[in-house]
């Protein structure tokens, strides 16, 4: 069974990243943030694609199992990016004595928080299963519009207002193969544990609207 | 070195809560689905 | 039956002529949003004076200015047909790109004028410094578009939400985000001499992709 697979692997991943892999130079005995921030940020960025392309075949082909993934991605995601944000605001204190400087890469996730948090409010305001489907998704479709905007906005802003000297430290640190064999088996694992979350997700909400449906009609109502 | 393992004692004891959590969901799940 | 075609044309501008007169006889959007403006530059100016050259805070206020009391305004062109239940004759006579269309048209036209107003008065109270006419209206003017464009869409998903007026300003802050931060940016940039070359090509990109992209989901809006 693959749970036991990942169970399994992560563990592994854990215990080779906090003693197998060495300590980056720069970052001493934070390095091992990086294992968990990291493949947090990467997901919640999938997460994100995941549920706009779904709110995209959702706009075309109208079958509700695509909102369905779009909704589930998209409270998953933001809890990938919650993590991803806070994890990333400590280290930056701990590293760069600072919480927040809006660096390129801290921009975009906290793009990528409100496109969510918008994309969630939005939902819960809106009744009607139909209706909160399309509308969220012109809204997710409009979205996915503006993020190779962004993508290319804020590179430019900073390197002409404030060209960054804290510079991310993803280049450096994939120098030692130890460190890249520990991140990548992470990244794995964590990848492996969203889609299994997302799995879950789904499927409890097609229940509750199976329920739903069952309850709208007792027996012998017809 | 200690603290380092203090650190993966922790973030392993999380996993391990977290993923007995999810298998007990799983089942929960799949029982709804059968029936 | 629904207007298309060459007729979808006339449909645009029967809903821009339409919109134009429903806003006249009550001014209420536009009042609103020009007390919002002007109170917004008394009591900034009142509290810190002229910014001759803190170049960076003057772009950023005046689009912190435009952004506000557009959001707070721009909202009511699809509201008012919800709440007043006209919605339903519209589509009758139109289709949701031609209402759409209009509306959008409506709303930068409402810009241009809160922008008239508001402009010359910022940069006299603010002690901006002359601005190079030609980037600065360029900037102004493709970023409006973008704003205008962003604040239409979201108007009309909103339409159908409840609690809208907390819920328009959240939702719409993450379109708006890249054309605002290329805006600021590009306003500052003239100000100091620089160029906004990219800045303008980047507005003009977003306003062409929003605007675009409206135009391809309006469509989907209204199907109940």
């Amino acid at each position: 069974m693959w749970r036991g697979l990942l169970l399994l692997w992560m563990t592994v991943s854990m215990v080779a990243a906090f003693t197998w892999a060495p300590l980056v130079p720069g970052l001493e005995e934070t390095t091992r943030v990086l294992y968990f921030h990291i493949p947090a940020a990467w997901l919640s960025v999938v997460g994100l694609g995941w549920s706009m392309v779904h709110s995209l075949l959702y706009l075309g082909r109208r079958r509700i199992e695509h909102d369905d993934h779009a909704a589930a991605a998209a409270e998953l995601g933001l809890l990938f990016c919650v993590v991803a944000t806070v994890s990333g605001s400590v280290w930056a204190k701990a590293v760069w004595h600072s919480y927040w400087n809006w660096d390129p890469r801290e921009t975009s996730i906290f793009f990528i928080l409100l496109i969510y948090g918008a994309y969630l409010a939005l939902r819960s305001a809106i009744e009607g299963e139909e209706r909160r489907a399309r509308l969220s998704a012109i809204y997710s479709a409009a979205a996915f519009v503006t993020v190779p905007f962004l993508m290319f906005v804020v590179p430019r802003i900073y390197f002409s207002l404030h060209p960054d000297p804290l510079i991310n430290p993803g280049g450096k640190i994939e120098m030692d193969p130890r460190i890249r064999i520990g991140f990548g088996a992470m990244l794995v694992g964590f990848t492996g544990l969203f889609a299994w979350l997302l799995s879950l997700r789904v499927r409890l909400v097609r229940l509750e609207r199976v329920q739903l449906e069952a309850g709208a009609v007792p027996g012998g109502s017809l | 070195m200690s603290g380092n393992l203090v650190v993966l004692g922790v973030a392993l004891l999380a996993w391990l809560l977290l993923f007995f959590y999810l298998m007990r969901l799983e089942r929960r799940i799949k029982e709804l689905e059968k029936r | 039956m629904p207007s298309n075609g060459s007729s979808s044309a006339a449909a645009v501008w029967a809903v821009l002529r339409k919109e134009c007169r429903s806003e006249w006889r009550t001014r209420y959007g536009l009042n609103a949003a020009l007390l919002f403006a002007v109170t917004t530059l008394t009591a900034v100016s009142f509290a810190i004076g002229r910014l001759g050259n803190r170049t960076d805070l003057l772009a950023a206020l005046l689009w912190i200015v435009l952004l506000f009391a557009a959001l707070a305004s721009l909202s009511h062109a699809f509201v008012r047909e919800v709440e007043g239940r006209t919605l339903l004759l519209l589509r009758l006579v139109a289709s949701p790109a031609a209402i759409a269309t209009g509306k959008l048209v409506f709303n930068l036209l409402f810009l241009g004028v809160l922008e008239l107003v508001t402009v010359p008065l910022f940069l006299v109270l603010m002690g901006a410094p002359p601005p190079r006419w030609g980037a600065f209206l360029g900037i102004l003017g493709l970023g409006s578009i973008a704003l205008g464009g962003c604040a239409t869409l979201v108007g009309a998903v909103i339409s159908q939400a409840r609690g809208r007026g907390a819920l328009y300003a959240a939702v719409s802050f993450p379109l708006l985000l890249p054309m605002l931060a290329a805006a600021v940016s590009g306003t500052r940039a003239q100000w100091e001499g620089g160029p906004v070359g990219s800045e303008a090509r980047l507005l003009t990109a977003y306003a062409a992709a929003v605007v675009g992209a409206s135009l391809l989901l309006y469509d989907r809006l209204w199907e109940d």
